[in-house]
């Protein structure tokens, strides 16, 4: 018989062999697909929303939300069913000396690489959409570098999160049927764009989107921003008479002759301020701690479920 | 004062209770577990012979309970209990769908039409109280309690350690399912020499593949399994490497080359310091071997079932292994690329190799086997050594002359077989024992 004190490889070189199947898959089994779906995704969002974001306070909030899902979306679609779909073989190679370890950081590799070129193609399609980015930054001094890892954190948090569904689900039915509950939580419980009773705020500390959201729009200076919504909803009533009179069309017709449209827009947005959303350097690196955080959760969690992989049944 | 609701409520717990008593004397299963809730739907499960389906809604049932209890402790009026109720709504649901499943089986177990179903979906109480009281209805199988039978004779002579070859002793292999102990295998003691090729042959359930990842270490089992005097379980870590085994399925991604596919299987079994061009000469020669040099650079996908298996055969053949185990490697193939392959197999074990294969369709390759490991159900459905020599041992042994007819011989009745396991397991005991003392 064979001396049996011999060493076979490693985690790091068994990383490097699932990294070179994963791209060969990429390449192969049609994953580079999500890469044009990401720019469709983009193009349609930003040509709804793209118009006031970063200009108004209404339009930030919303496209910056949109922005937050575009992203999650991506992630959640990369890897939802990449580990599920070869389930069967992942438990032959493990039973063969695979390190489950290896093959989890292949797959972090890999993601990150579609994450970051998901939210380059983002990014440009969102420019060439002329959404205008604020100017002034609070790290980088490239505000796309800024808004770039936003995006990207978010994006990978949602992929780490679908990897470890994945990685949980024992069929690419069950990875589906659970993918829209979650998508679903994400928006709900975002805690910016929906109003949430107080008893139901801390569930959003769970969720990408409020984490997304709320650096999205620490960057994008939303507290300086003007606020439309009552300007637009006078505008709306302006034709209402009281005592035969209409005299919010008066207020408005003099505003708008003194030239002081802007600056009550302005005082609008200031009336309407929220803390969260201060173009603050902390508020933005608490964001990319957190989603960090929940990415090592998920990508801990995959890991775990894996490792009991043998348990499977035939 | 006593309302509408809480009064129906009693009635159908009443009724129910008095059903499930009589249904339950019907079934032997114990009386007193009727008034247990959670437990007696359990085991009317069991008279349904819906045993997981029974697990699983009695999990739903304690959590429905657990969460029902949770809503007492809110205040009235309070948004919070919208959380459990939700949830409690999604259990009820769960367990409807149950029920549906466990009553399907239930009607069919009792001869009663399918429209018996709805009947205990909305008076469940009303429905076993008929079904238990009419002599008339009577379950087509009852519950076998395992502990209650006698357990087939055990052997327990354990085989002495061999140096060229594979020395299984399994004292038994069980879990814990849903809190009890299921023994999977029992008393299996055997050698098998380097050189031999074994066949595999069993019935469904009879433990085949619990007993290969036993002898591999992949779940181990209380036993000990040696390779060439070293310890499978406790050398696990080296001596996987000396273990193929080669699943049912083609297991392989079929994006890959063949190439790339075989030079992936080389680079996770084959040790770290053999040199690029070895591994490449190896991965070269495996080609060679099993005939795929041709189609390397195919993509998997694009291979013929043969090609594909043989591939899947030479993953786990790259890295030289000692013991190889097959899992029905002929499925899917016609008789001559079937007959091909194990005569590739038979090359393999005449390099000083142990092949063990499982097939369904032994006889036409029989010829090539040198010996056949046989397991068989005994009464509890433990999975038990029913005989273990060679080949032409065994059709004397059994008084049969094919495999096929072996194998029906030990399966169950209710699967088309004699149903004669326990003799034929109480019989090789026997033969072992009287030869331990010889």
């Amino acid at each position: 018989m064979k001396e049996k004190t011999i060493r076979h490889t490693g985690r790091l070189p068994q990383t490097f062999i699932y990294l070179g199947k994963l791209f060969r898959m990429f390449i192969f089994q049609n994953d580079w697909k999500v890469l044009p779906m990401s720019a469709i995704i983009a193009g349609l969002v930003s040509f709804a929303v793209g118009r006031n974001l970063f200009k108004t306070m209404e339009g930030t909030l919303t496209g910056t939300f949109a922005l937050s899902c575009i992203c999650i979306w991506n992630g959640f679609f990369n890897s939802i069913q990449v580990i599920c779909r070869e389930r069967a073989i992942i438990k032959r190679e493990h039973r063969s000396g695979l390190h489950i370890s290896s093959y989890v950081l292949a797959h972090m590799i890999y993601q990150a690489f579609i994450c970051i070129c998901q939210v380059i193609i983002t990014i440009v399609i969102c420019l060439a959409t002329n959404i205008v980015f604020p100017k002034e930054t609070l790290l980088f001094s490239i505000p796309y570098i800024d808004f770039g890892i936003t995006m990207f954190l978010i994006t990978y948090c949602a992929d780490m999160l679908a990897l470890m569904i994945s990685a949980i689900a024992k069929t690419t039915t069950t990875a589906m049927t659970v993918m829209p509950f979650l998508l679903i939580v994400q928006l709900v419980f975002s805690g910016g764009f929906f109003s949430l009773p107080d008893a139901a705020e801390p569930l959003t500390d769970f969720t990408i989107a409020k984490w997304g959201l709320i650096s999205l729009c620490a960057q994008g200076n939303y507290n300086s921003l003007p606020m439309v919504t009552v300007w637009n909803s006078a505008v709306k009533m302006k034709d209402i008479e009281i005592e035969g009179q209409k005299p919010l069309k008066i207020v408005l017709q003099s505003i708008e002759e003194k030239g002081q449209r802007e600056e009550i827009l302005k005082q609008s947005g200031l009336q309407n301020q929220n803390p969260k959303y201060n173009f603050d350097l902390k508020i933005v690196l608490k964001c990319w701690k957190a989603l960090l955080f929940w990415i090592v959760i998920y990508v801990a969690v995959a890991t775990l479920f894996l490792e009991y992989i043998d348990k499977d049944k035939r | 004062m006593i309302f509408f609701s809480d009064f129906y409520q009693i009635f159908g717990y009443v009724t129910s209770t008095i059903g499930f008593f009589m249904i339950f004397k019907k079934c032997d299963v114990k009386w007193w577990y009727s008034f247990i809730p959670v437990v007696r739907e359990y085991q009317i499960a069991l008279c349904s012979d819906k045993e997981k389906e029974g697990q699983t809604y009695a999990i739903i049932n304690f959590l429905a309970y657990a969460v029902g209890f949770m809503t007492f402790f809110y205040e009235e009026g309070s948004t919070y209990i919208l959380i459990p109720f939700f949830i409690l709504l999604a259990l009820i649901f769960a367990l409807i769908i149950y029920k549906i499943r466990i009553y399907v089986g239930f009607v069919k177990n009792f001869g009663l039409s399918k429209k018996w179903i709805v009947f205990f979906l909305f008076f469940e109480g009303i429905a076993c109280l008929v079904v238990g009281l009419n002599k008339n209805i009577q379950p087509v199988k009852k519950v076998v309690n395992y502990k209650l039978l006698d357990e087939t004779k055990i052997g327990g002579i354990k085989a002495d350690s061999i140096d060229d070859g594979l020395t299984v002793n399994i004292t038994d292999r069980s879990i814990l399912d849903f809190f009890r102990k299921k023994y999977l295998l029992k008393d299996i003691h055997l050698t098998i020499p380097k050189g031999h090729m074994v066949l595999l042959l069993g019935g469904s359930g009879a433990g085949k593949t619990t007993f290969v990842n036993a002898v591999t270490g992949y779940e181990k089992a209380n036993a000990t399994i040696e390779l060439s005097k070293h310890d499978v379980y406790k050398e696990y870590g080296k001596m996987m490497y000396d273990i193929g085994f080669v699943p049912q399925q083609d297991l392989i991604r079929g994006n890959d080359t063949v190439l790339l596919t075989l030079t992936d299987a080389a680079s996770l079994r084959l040790p770290s310091d053999i040199s690029f061009a070895d591994k490449r000469k190896r991965v070269a020669d495996v080609l060679e071997l099993f005939g795929l040099s041709a189609v390397k650079n195919n993509l998997v996908d694009k291979l013929s079932g043969g090609q594909r298996k043989r591939l899947s055969i030479a993953m786990e053949f790259i890295s030289d292994p000692t013991l190889f185990i097959l899992d029905e490697p002929d499925s899917g193939l016609d008789g001559v690329v079937a007959r091909s392959l194990f005569k590739q197999l038979r090359a393999i074990a005449d390099e000083g190799k142990i092949v063990i294969v499982i097939t369904h369709t032994p006889d036409r390759v029989i010829d090539l086997f040198d010996d056949v490991i046989v397991l068989a159900k005994d009464q509890r459905r433990t999975g038990r050594l029913a005989f273990y020599g060679a080949i032409k041992d065994a059709y004397e042994f059994f008084g049969k002359s094919s495999m096929e007819e072996i194998l029906l011989s030990i399966n169950q009745k209710e699967e088309g077989g004699e149903g004669r396991a326990e003799e034929f397991v109480g019989k090789y005991v026997e033969k072992v024992q009287v030869e331990a003392n010889v």
